[in-house]
């Protein structure tokens, strides 16, 4: 930096930067320190709540109507100071929440969906109501709660009897619902001649408004989603449910429930036009509706409401008339409840000003507010019938529809292990939307997986406690040893006074990194393999964990079904995606290596894929793989197509090809391959590495060769490859590694469905470690990875020896 | 005949680079020409252009009487050896060598081998006659040991003779060799140097050969090309090339150490011509003519001497003894001349004395734009 004693302009450039940074470095922490000072320091001697809560769908509107309703009630209670968290969907929300629990510092209150009632109350995590409604009665309170003032489905809904929910104790107070049906496109009822039916329509009428939309030009009759709660939903209305008196007891195999399967499979796989379920991710929901050219979507709850609202109305472009009908009705008039409650933590350290809290948030004024979201019902009968919910201003004019239904709804009972929804839900998958299966084989492979799953030595009761104390001690042990011997290693053999003060200086200055590498990688790995032997809920403290021995591997290894099926779409990614992917990106190196004009321009662009974000770029390519307009399909529609005219202009047939649906009936072939398709858009790294590896081979190599009369792909063969061997041999193992690694694409397109045909082994690590909650399972599933991840490199390394060439001399 | 000819040859390059410009030669059948210049004289690129790595931008290169211009490089019927030898590292020094046969086989095709016995047959008697004339190159150059050994496992010197096996191997008509010996160590450079000549003798073969070394010019060539900014300056034996140089630059160029010049104002004193330079004045030798009124003369550091009345008076700067001879440097008025003297006559001699310089030989005489005048 200083020459000849100057300071250059340039160094006063750098001094200059480096002192900005410091100062935003510096700001960034001070601003953390201040407030946890001020937090600390200030007089404030009020009490303090954690709130956490969401806003999907209700997005800023209901965060705001939250945060009004919370300082409001910091007004009614000068005694209480509310700290409000909000992590963003239920998602980020739930994923929050499980740090938080593990960490041992839950907010105090916040919501639970009903489905996670099981789950959070067997473990502890929830504290049961009844005391404080008794407490209330006792004294009473002005502010008690009357459960009766509520639907009581939705209060049953947040009951736990220790196996299932629907019963026993009451661990929330349900702040707002929904029950579900299908949404109407009344303009294509009008067009296809179809009468809009009552609230009390049956499944034959639904069937036959689908059938006569889908027979419209450009119309499908209706959307219909399988999904795990609205299939049970279904069955009941046909008089059955999935579970009988207990999880141990399942009815899915009841007649009725069989018969009520088949049918929907029939109106899905053997009819054309009458459901479209879910061609993709993209035609779920909301917006398949939106189009304009389904007659029916659902069932779904209110929470589509608000982007419904936003369709145009009838007469501007896009826009029609729209409405609500509640569940067709079967052999027996069923609807169900999803609800979301406020629950107080089991540790919180003020329940009774916390109780007050969930008080205030559950009376008929705060569900007022909430419901001019139009987002949910309220679960307070009186606010439900009031104005703000029932708006007739807005649509969808019956609201009535949803509080009929709101009647006769029944709690979805859910069991602790919540594997139970997604096995439940694959299966289904693999008869309902994707139809490789039939009904009765996608039963039978639920009841298997179920059965596996709940005899497995890990759901057993009765295990020992981690013995934390012990590893604690072992743990340090060996540190203390290696850092003794390391002391020692340092220090073996006479040395200079400057040389061990250099060593010194250089153990100094590397230990920010040592420290970081310590407490932040070394440590957590560690933790990771202590886990893999214990099983332990992600959403309790560590002193929860519980000795397991080695039957997490036990059970992956031997007994995993949907393990083996990840592990195999995996494999089958990982054959497509890397030779294609390495061959893609040596010729477009091959390409970026030519001497044109504007060289930089285009290796500049096809770089570029490679440095966007991942969530973004998978949104896109979901887009881009949607069965019905997706970029992919449109392109190889217009392929076929030409072929096909090409084909008939010399008096041949069509090819007969269609477009795969690439994560839907076709998912078993085309699922991974989707994957490896979009893997190739990012070879931009790998394309650079050849490009280096290229521009090393000497042009007199290629001079020599051209002399002895190699021929361009002669040339290739015999120079290139062999010069390039060593670049191959890293860029294959970075994309095997790679390879085992897919988990942002496949979580943001597909989730693993269908029938977990898109499920790659790192996101059914995360599945089983945050959706499940089984960090002990996915510690030792991470640990497996790493093993097949080793052996394959390894057997990479060896059986490349002999093609592989090393420049250089033996030096 | 393997001819080389190249007619009014010249390089441009994209953005109007001339590399090359003007080159007529004439390489004769069995002749060892060697191309020789300052880096970026285009030598290399003559060089290039007859071996067809480089496109011919103007003019004709005619090889074995037939014109290259639009041939490939493989179909020209040369050898190359490069500076980096260019050996295919992840290839044994055998198929190295027989790589280029390889790739000429008429009878390669394995599957068609498979199918036709006759086509077999006539596939091994090609493969034996490959690794016949592998052998022989092996055999020639000393490298039979070294046959199933990896280029990374030979020393720069064995590489080398790799290199020229490989062009061997192929019989060409012609062999080119850029700077062949440059990655060598002076010892090394010394001994291929007699063993490429000797190699020469042996094969009969044509060669053309670039190095920026003179002394390898001198030593190698039957006759040397000198060029300067893509011009050929002089063509000719070494001896025609030390004796007479056309320039002043090719008068500087070649031989060691490098030639003196002393340039001054022409005087004319009757018919008699003489230089005058700010030390002193000498009279040219009759006969010759200059034009303009400036010139030089060079003299060649071992046709000085310690004259008593020299005319080139000055003081000795330094005394490098090179064991029969010295190197004395003297500072005249004007100029420093570099004199090699036998040992003898230089022992006496000491750093600043004084000493006068003659000389009983022959000086060259420049005009004014460096030609040689006479």
């Amino acid at each position: 930096m200083l020459r000849d004693g100057r300071t250059s302009p340039g160094s006063w450039w750098r001094i200059g930067a480096v002192i900005v940074v410091a100062a935003i470095v510096a700001w960034a922490f001070m601003h953390v320190a201040v407030r946890e000072w001020r937090r600390t320091r200030s007089p404030d001697a009020r009490t303090e709540l954690v709130v956490m809560h969401w806003s999907g769908d209700g997005g800023q509107e209901e965060d705001q109507i939250v945060d009004a309703s919370l300082r409001a009630f910091e007004d009614a209670n000068p005694g209480i100071r509310v700290r409000r968290v909000n992590p963003g969907d239920a998602g980020s929300f739930y994923t929050k929440l499980m740090t938080m629990l593990a960490a041992g510092e839950p907010p105090d209150v916040f919501y639970v969906g009903n489905e996670r009632v099981p789950s959070f109350a067997d473990i502890g995590l929830i504290r049961p109501l009844e005391p404080f409604l008794e407490a209330d009665r006792a004294a009473n309170d002005p502010t008690a709660i009357d459960l009766a003032d509520f639907y009581p489905a939705t209060v049953d809904a947040f009951r736990f009897d220790g196996t299932a929910s629907g019963k026993g104790a009451l661990y929330g107070i349900p702040k707002d619902f929904t029950t579900v049906g299908f949404y109407l496109n009344l303009d294509l009822f009008e067009r296809a001649g179809v009468p809009v039916p009552g609230n009390d329509w049956t499944w034959d009428e639904f069937i036959a408004a689908a059938r006569a939309i889908g027979r419209l030009p450009d119309a499908t009759g209706s959307e219909f989603v399988t999904w795990a709660a609205m299939l049970r939903a279904y069955l009941m209305t046909e008089g059955v449910d999935v579970k009988g008196a207990s999880f141990d007891d399942l009815t899915i195999e009841d007649p009725r429930a069989v018969a009520a399967l088949e049918r929907l499979r029939a109106w899905r796989h053997d009819e054309d036009n009458t459901l479209t379920s879910g061609k993709s991710k993209i035609a779920t929901g909301s917006s398949v509706f939106l189009s304009g050219k389904v007659g029916m979507a659902g069932p779904f709850g209110r929470w589509v409401v608000p982007s419904y609202r936003k369709i145009p109305k009838p007469g501007q472009p896009g826009g029609f008339r729209w409405d609500f009908h509640p569940l067709p009705r079967g052999t027996t008039d069923a609807n169900i409840v999803l609800t979301v409650s406020w629950s107080i933590a089991q540790r919180s350290k003020h329940p009774d000003e916390a109780w007050k809290l969930v008080k205030w948030m559950t009376d008929d004024r705060s569900q007022r507010d909430l419901a001019k979201l139009g987002l949910a019902i309220p679960t307070r009968k009186a606010a439900a019938m009031g104005p703000e919910f029932s708006d007739p201003a807005q649509e969808p004019a019956n609201d009535a529809g949803y509080l009929q239904a709101a009647e006769r709804a029944q709690v979805v009972e859910w069991p602790v292990n919540p594997q139970f929804e997604s096995l439940f839900a694959s299966s289904m998958d693999a008869a309902l939307k994707t139809g490789t299966i039939g009904v009765r084989e996608a039963i039978d492979t639920f009841l298997r997986d179920w059965r596996s799953e709940s005899a497995s030595p890990l759901a057993k009761a009765d295990l020992s406690p981690m013995p934390w104390r012990g590893l604690a001690i072992a743990g340090a042990t060996l540190v203390i040893t290696a850092a003794a011997w390391l002391v020692v290693w340092s220090r073996r053999g006479p040395a200079s006074t400057a040389r061990r003060r250099e060593e010194r200086a250089g153990w100094l200055l590397a230990s920010p990194w040592i420290i970081g590498f310590l407490a932040f990688m070394a440590f957590p790995v560690a933790m990771s393999l202590v886990l893999s032997l214990a099983r332990w809920k992600g959403v309790s403290t560590l002193d929860q964990a519980e000795f397991a021995g080695l039957a997490n591997y036990e059970r992956l290894l031997t007994d995993d079904a949907r393990l083996r099926t990840s592990l195999r779409v995996t494999l089958y990614y990982a054959l497509i995606a890397v030779p294609g992917g390495q061959m893609m990106a040596l010729g477009a190196a091959l390409l970026m290596n030519l001497k044109v004009r504007g060289i930089a321009l285009w290796r500049a662009a096809w770089y570029l894929p490679s440095v966007l974000a991942g969530v973004g770029v998978s949104v896109l390519w979901r887009w881009v793989f949607d069965a019905d307009g997706g970029l992919m399909n449109r392109m190889l529609g217009a392929a076929i197509g030409a072929m096909d005219a090409s084909l008939a202009w010399f008096g041949a047939g069509p090819t007969g090809l269609v477009p795969p649906e690439w994560f839907e009936a076709d998912a078993a072939v085309w699922g991974a391959p989707a994957f490896a398709i979009m893997s190739f858009w990012f070879m931009g790294g790998t394309m650079m590495v050849y490009l280096a590896g290229l521009q090393q081979v000497p042009v007199d190599l290629y001079e020599a060769a051209s002399i002895d009369g190699a021929g361009p792909l002669r040339r290739f063969v015999s120079v290139t490859l062999p010069m390039l061997s060593p670049v191959i041999l890293f860029n294959v193992i970075m994309a095997v590694i790679g390879s085992f690694q897919v988990f942002t694409q496949a979580f943001v397109m597909t989730g693993g469905d269908p029938n977990n045909l898109t499920r790659f082994y790192v996101l059914y690590l995360y599945n089983q470690a945050f959706e499940f909650y089984e960090m002990g399972y996915a510690s030792a599933m991470a640990w497996v990875l790493l093993a097949i991840v080793l052996v394959l490199t390894v057997v990479l390394m060896r059986t490349s020896a002999r093609f592989v060439h090393h420049e250089g001399a033996p030096r | 005949m393997a001819e080389v000819i190249l007619q009014s040859v010249g390089k441009v390059y994209p953005g109007g680079v001339r590399a090359v410009q003007g080159v007529d030669l004439h390489v004769r059948h069995g002749e060892f020409i060697v191309l020789v210049g300052p880096s970026g004289c285009g030598k290399s690129t003559t060089l290039r252009m007859v071996a067809g790595l480089e496109e011919i931008s103007e003019g004709r290169i005619t090889i074995g009487g037939r014109v290259v211009n639009d041939i490939a490089p493989s179909d020209r019927d040369i050898a190359m050896v490069f500076q980096n030898y260019a050996l295919y590292p992840h290839m044994t020094v055998g198929r190295n060598m027989s790589f280029g046969l390889e790739r000429r086989r008429r009878h390669g095709s394995l599957l068609r081998a498979l199918l036709s016995p006759a086509y077999a047959a006539e596939r091994r008697a090609e493969t034996a006659r490959i690794q016949e004339r592998v052998d022989g190159a092996a055999d020639l150059l000393g490298l039979q040991p070294l046959l199933h050994r990896m280029p990374r496992e030979l020393s720069g010197g064995q590489r080398q003779r790799v290199a020229v096996g490989r062009a061997i191997v192929r019989d060409p008509a012609v062999f080119l060799f850029d700077e062949p010996l440059s990655n060598l160590d002076a010892k090394l450079r010394g001994e291929m140097r007699t063993e490429l000549r000797i190699l020469h003798r042996r094969l009969g073969a044509t060669m053309m050969y670039v190095t920026h070394d003179q002394e390898e010019a001198m030593g190698l060539a039957d006759r040397i090309v000198v060029m300067k900014d893509g011009i050929v300056q002089q063509v000719g034996s070494p001896t025609e090339l030390y004796e007479r140089p056309v320039n002043r630059f090719v008068a500087g160029f070649i031989g060691t150490p490098t030639m003196n010049i002393v340039e001054g104002d022409v005087e004319r004193d009757g018919g008699v011509l003489a230089l005058r330079w700010a030390g002193g004045r000498i009279t040219l030798p009759a006969g010759i003519a200059v034009t303009g009124t400036r010139a030089s003369i060079g003299i060649r550091p071992d046709t000085l001497a310690p004259v008593a009345d020299g005319p080139f008076r000055g003081t000795v700067q330094s005394i490098e003894f090179l064991g029969d001879r010295a190197d004395v440097l003297v500072a005249s008025s004007g100029v420093r001349l570099n004199a090699r003297l036998p040992t003898e006559r230089a022992r006496g001699l000491r750093e600043g004395d004084t000493i006068a310089l003659g000389m009983p030989g022959v000086a060259h005489v420049f005009d004014g734009d460096g030609r040689r005048a006479g």
